[in-house]
């Protein structure tokens, strides 16, 4: 059986849509920007994926997840997923609705649109809660539980929450 | 394949290797709740930068990366002496924090320009990552410097001597002189020392701390800085003979007595079962 390249190319990217990271499941690396390319020859998949810290130590199982979800797609046979560095994942590579998710998971998510450049990589002047709107926190921790999180407290609703790293 | 690159590879790696152990040695010491999640967060990002950095050379070598980071006896490690310094208290573990990724900044900044593409990419990717380190180190060492006296006083008796070590990380790599010729160093590490010690001056000064280490800190600096940047002898050290410049020789696999214990606890699960995965 023959499948048109694009159409099995979409094929691809549906599975990848359904591979969550590890430590947000609520999104998937797809959501996450993390796929930096799907190419495909004959009935040979090859997948690059950006990392989003260097030292996130989900890339293990993100491979694994990603090379098992795309071997399930009818028409491969065989799946190589590495990883690159180039390009650099940013937090501008979350899709729109990545964010709505983040949010929804109780994770502020990256502010701001476009490249974010070296000079301006720090935390937000205001972090919303993503709980209840407000304006009225405050950062508790630059660090958080993994690289890409900071520990927030929301002064109003009085929930601790996290915000994503602009990065 | 380059021994330059190599060497120039092996460096970076054990830099962010050995500090990142030092700071996970934190882990649950911290003087509170937020600064265990801090160091222990940093000490990820730097074993995770060291990781990148052999993941590197184990494909350049074709040798597993593992190997590379735990598999190597002591004298084999190429990271300058101040990171394998012990973490003292949390002054010295604050001033070196603080030296450090102001070093790694302008470090990364140069290769952001190397002929080689693999260090490109990594360098520019790990710099964006380290910003958060840098912020926090400023902070910190802001807050200290203009906080009650007893900390301050903490502060100024380590700063000027890990001052003096950190020149150990702008220690010529071996095979500097092919690594510049190769482009895989845009700026030799003199020049990048010079960038660094004109700017950690600067913040001496606006933070009003003597460059001068003081004198019972002579077991950490032999050689000071002067505010001048000149590098004059500090008090205290009259005995010694032939003294080598304080924090040198570490990019030639010379170590002090303090990296023997953090190698044995580093490397005494990949020693016991090598290739074991975690």
């Amino acid at each position: 059986m023959v499948s048109d390249t694009t159409t099995l190319e979409v094929e691809i990217w549906n599975a990848l849509a359904g591979v969550p990271d590890p430590e947000i499941p609520a999104v998937s690396v797809v959501d996450m920007g993390m796929v930096g390319s799907v190419d495909v020859e004959g009935s040979t998949a090859r997948i690059v994926m950006l990392p989003t810290f260097t030292g996130c130590p989900a890339i293990d199982v993100i491979l694994k997840d990603v090379r098992a979800a795309v071997g399930m797609v009818p028409a491969i046979d065989s799946v190589t997923v590495s990883t690159s560095f180039d390009p650099p994942w940013t937090t501008e590579r979350i899709t729109e609705e990545g964010r709505v998710k983040l949010k929804e998971f109780g994770l502020a998510p990256p502010t701001g649109q476009g490249p974010v450049l070296i000079t301006q990589i720090g935390l937000p002047e205001v972090s919303i809660c993503p709980f209840c709107g407000s304006r009225n926190t405050h950062n508790e921790n630059p660090f958080g539980p993994t690289p890409c999180r900071a520990l927030y407290y929301c002064d109003d609703c009085r929930n601790p929450f996290e915000q994503f790293k602009p990065v | 394949m380059s021994d330059a690159l190599v060497s120039v590879l092996t460096a970076l790696a054990d830099d962010e290797l050995v500090l990142g152990h030092r700071h996970s040695e934190w882990t649950g010491f911290a003087p509170h709740i937020e600064e265990d999640v801090a160091f222990s967060s940093i000490a990820q990002d730097e074993i995770g930068h060291a990781g990148a950095y052999y993941s590197l050379l184990a494909e350049i070598q074709g040798v597993d990366a593992d190997s590379l980071a735990l598999g190597r006896g002591k004298s084999m490690y190429r990271h300058a002496i101040l990171c394998e310094r012990s973490n003292g208290d949390w002054a010295y573990t604050l001033a070196r924090h603080w030296l450090y990724d102001h070093a790694d900044e302008i470090r990364l900044e140069s290769l952001e320009d190397s002929s080689h593409p693999g260090l490109v990419s990594l360098a520019r990717k790990i710099r964006r990552e380290e910003r958060y380190h840098l912020l926090h180190a400023d902070a910190w060492i802001t807050r200290v410097a203009h906080g009650p006296i007893e900390g301050r006083r903490k502060l100024v008796d380590v700063v000027a001597g890990a001052f003096v070590e950190a020149s150990g990380l702008f220690e010529p790599f071996e095979l500097e002189d092919p690594a510049v010729k190769e482009g895989i160093l845009p700026v030799p590490s003199p020049e990048l020392q010079q960038r660094f010690e004109t700017k950690m001056i600067k913040a001496f000064d606006e933070l009003g701390f003597p460059t001068e280490a003081p004198a019972h800190a002579e077991d950490r600096a032999e050689f000071v800085a002067s505010s001048s940047g000149d590098l004059i002898a500090g008090e205290g050290n009259g005995e010694r003979t032939a003294p080598v410049q304080a924090g040198l020789g570490g990019r030639r696999g010379h170590h002090t007595e303090e990296f023997d214990g953090l190698w044995d606890d580093m490397t005494i699960t990949y020693r016991n079962n090598p290739g074991a995965t975690w």
